[in-house]
């Protein structure tokens, strides 16, 4: 008597298992997950708000500051909507150029991911090695943009940076061995036996429950479900490079790891034909300061998932309202659903199942529930710090 | 009656276990990192030879936190437990001769014994600190205990039934004079041994009651300061321990080769076993508590039954 017959286990929002703060409490029977209180906010940090006070070209970088793992696609999906706005193409050359940008984001993206999902079930070596064999990535995108983690390549219009000829070949090298590395990685993945029963058959998404509670992403495609906005609906030059959607029917987490590493051989596979068959011509087209008065919505494949901005102009040099809503928002209530009657030592592989990246999520209002209020706060408020 | 204080206080007793607990730390950092591709550490001392002391020392002078809640009384006396228990464990060990330093008839027994303590010292820890992690590591601790225990007893007992006699020193001799080593004689109970001793000592896979991405640091988490010192020194301890109790029933213990002392060849033996436990370490992804359990019941038991049924068979005595 006097017992609770569960105990909330708090996950959050200082823990080992996240890199970033979020909160979700979770409540225990025994050693099985009953029920999941997610609490998302955490890392907000005004960008939407701070999207309204700049000028369209200073917002580029601004988007590409969303996130640190996949920045490009932030800007691609950004410079799309306001190319939208303005009724204007691109270059096919800067087509070409994004998207060996966002391959090979999603390259570093996806091994980082491996590493952190290998870390969380106490894979700590499969974690040193995929991390150090990421480095080639980094420094390809370094050679390609002069940045490891925002690359701002993207502008209104088009690229600033041209790819040249003479780098080529070390960019293929580098993939070569990336690809040689990933393929062993992959073999590891399927056979390791401790890491085969920590994942297989571990946190189960049926299809239906993926398309119901709107997963996208990797998330999705484990379900079996073949949902991938660069083939549904393509944006820079995926409607001209070749590739496979990559599904799995596993809906475990081990599809979950597995469909990012078959995703990261395409991955491989479409940069080289980007390069072999990229078109030579502008880089950029001149674009208007200002904006005309429109709506748009702009959606792109981050490495996570469907990325989609919405923007509101009205005419003058600012945007009127913009809006961010990244794949990681998406899964979460797939996440809690998949969470649900688990096994507590198997939370924090489901966690970073979804790859999540919650400082690219958290943007919202501040709410005092006493009081009954809402407010958004302004740049300078933000700057000193204040948050009443 | 000084020299055997000598003994105990400093060789092959508590001084010279302490300097090989540090030593056996940095190895185990040093190898696991590089089966890693890590460089593990470097700057203190001759290729961070002097890190662990470097923690330690650090450890030490950090500030001591008890929470508010804890059960004061277990929560300082269990670190001091931690560490007194396997120190006093090695004393039973042959180290520097072929006759530990106090030996008796079932030192193995006690042995047993003190491995069940240090499981329940590790429970008690964690529960004292009345912290939600602390209370689920200390609680995987003591299932995991329910797990290995009995494998781990059984393979203990099979060197003492082919030597018969139940004292450590005494098996230890029996091998060296037999010329034959029980890893030959009993493979499978080594094996069963050895996998047995990595969930002692909580090492991956079997590091389930600190796993650092599910419970923070499990029964260690409230623990800061000295007792933390307190806790890894008593953790080094124990990798000792481990690889000396299985030089003692396994590798023919500290035996003299010639002009080599008997200290050099259980250096050898028992770094040989370090760099085992630390590549198995390397190579596993951390299991979950029920697959741990029940794998052990599953497999290991009968295992080591196996050997027991075929050392009564005359096999491997």
């Amino acid at each position: 008597m006097g017992y609770a017959s569960t105990i909330k286990v708090p996950f959050g929002p200082q823990h080992p298992a996240f890199k970033e703060p979020e909160y979700f409490l979770f409540e225990v029977e025994g050693d099985l997950v009953v029920n999941v209180t997610p609490r998302i906010g955490y890392a907000h940090k005004g960008i939407e708000k701070a999207f309204e006070q700049r000028n369209y070209n200073e917002n580029i970088y601004l988007a590409e500051r969303i996130c640190g793992i996949c920045s490009h696609a932030h800007a691609t999906c950004y410079t799309q909507a306001i190319e939208e706005m303005l009724g204007i193409q691109i270059p096919p050359r800067a087509r070409y150029i994004r998207t060996i940008i966002a391959e090979l984001e999603r390259l570093h993206s996806h091994s980082l991911w491996v590493g952190i999902a290998a870390h969380e079930v106490g894979y700590d070596t499969l974690f040193m090695y995929t991390w150090r064999d990421r480095e080639v990535v980094m420094e390809l995108l370094e050679a390609l943009t002069g940045g490891r983690v925002t690359h701002a390549m993207n502008t209104i219009g088009g690229v600033r940076r041209d790819i040249s000829a003479d780098i080529i070949p070390k960019v293929k090298s580098g993939l070569d061995y990336f690809e040689k590395r990933t393929k062993e990685y992959l073999g590891i993945l399927k056979t390791e036996p401790t890491f085969l029963k920590r994942t297989e058959g571990v946190g189960i998404l049926k299809p239906e429950d993926a398309v119901g509670l709107c997963a996208v992403g990797p998330t999705l495609r484990a379900s079996g479900i073949k949902n991938d906005v660069r083939a549904d609906d393509p944006y820079a030059a995926y409607d001209e490079v070749p590739f496979n959607v990559v599904t799995l029917d596993g809906c475990d987490v081990l599809s979950r790891t597995l469909a990012r590493g078959e995703e990261m051989l395409e991955s491989i596979g479409i940069i080289r034909n980007a390069l072999d068959h990229m078109p030579t011509g502008e880089l950029r087209v001149r674009v208007p300061k200002v904006v005309p008065p429109a709506e748009v919505f702009s959606r792109v494949e981050a490495p996570r998932g469907e990325l989609i901005h919405y923007a509101k102009s009205n005419g003058t040099a600012k945007p009127e309202r913009y809006k961010v809503r990244s794949p990681t928002l998406a899964n979460i209530p797939a996440l809690c659903k998949t969470l649900l009657g688990v096994h507590l030592a198997d939370i924090p592989i489901i966690l970073a199942g979804i790859d999540p990246c919650f400082a690219c999520m958290d943007r919202m209002v501040f709410v005092d529930t006493k009081a009954n209020k809402k407010w958004d706060l302004t740049m300078d408020q933000l700057k000193q710090g204040v948050n009443k | 009656m000084i020299e055997f204080l000598l003994q105990v206080l400093i060789f092959p007793g508590i001084a010279f276990l302490f300097a090989l607990a540090f030593f056996y730390e940095w190895i185990d950092r040093k190898f696991f990192a590089k089966v890693q591709n890590r460089y593990g550490p470097l700057y203190t001392g001759f290729s961070g030879l002097l890190q662990p002391v470097a923690d330690f020392i650090k450890l030490l002078s950090k500030e001591d936190i008890a929470p508010m809640a804890c059960d004061r009384i277990l929560f300082f006396s269990m670190p001091i437990l931690y560490l007194i228990l396997p120190l006093m464990a090695l004393l039973i060990i042959p180290i520097s001769s072929q006759t530990s330093l106090i030996a008796f008839d079932g030192d193995l027994i006690f042995m047993m014994f003190i491995f069940t303590l240090i499981t329940v010292t590790v429970f008690l820890a964690g529960w004292s600190s009345v912290n939600r992690f602390s209370i689920i590591g200390s609680v995987r601790a003591a299932i995991q205990m329910i797990g290995y225990e009995i494998p781990m007893g059984l393979a203990m007992i099979g060197p003492a039934i082919a030597a018969k006699s139940l004292s450590i020193s005494n098996i230890a001799q029996w091998q060296s004079s037999n010329i034959s080593w029980g890893i030959w004689l009993q493979p499978i109970g080594f094996a069963v041994f050895v996998i047995c001793m990595l969930a002692e000592l909580e090492f991956i896979p079997f590091d389930i009651p600190e796993a650092d991405t599910e419970i923070v640091a499990g029964w260690r988490t409230e623990f800061s300061g000295r007792k933390l010192a307190l806790f890894r020194l008593g953790r080094d301890l124990e990798i000792v321990l481990a690889s000396a109790l299985i030089t003692a029933l396994y590798l023919g213990g500290a035996q003299q080769l010639g002009f080599v002392p008997p200290v050099v060849i259980f250096l050898i033996k028992t770094v040989l076993l370090l760099l085992l436990f630390s590549f198995l370490r390397a190579l596993f992804a951390r299991l979950r508590m029920d697959q741990v359990v029940s794998g052990m019941w599953k497999y290991l038991l009968p295992m080591a039954i196996l050997q027991i049924i075929l050392i009564q068979f005359g096999v491997g005595v």
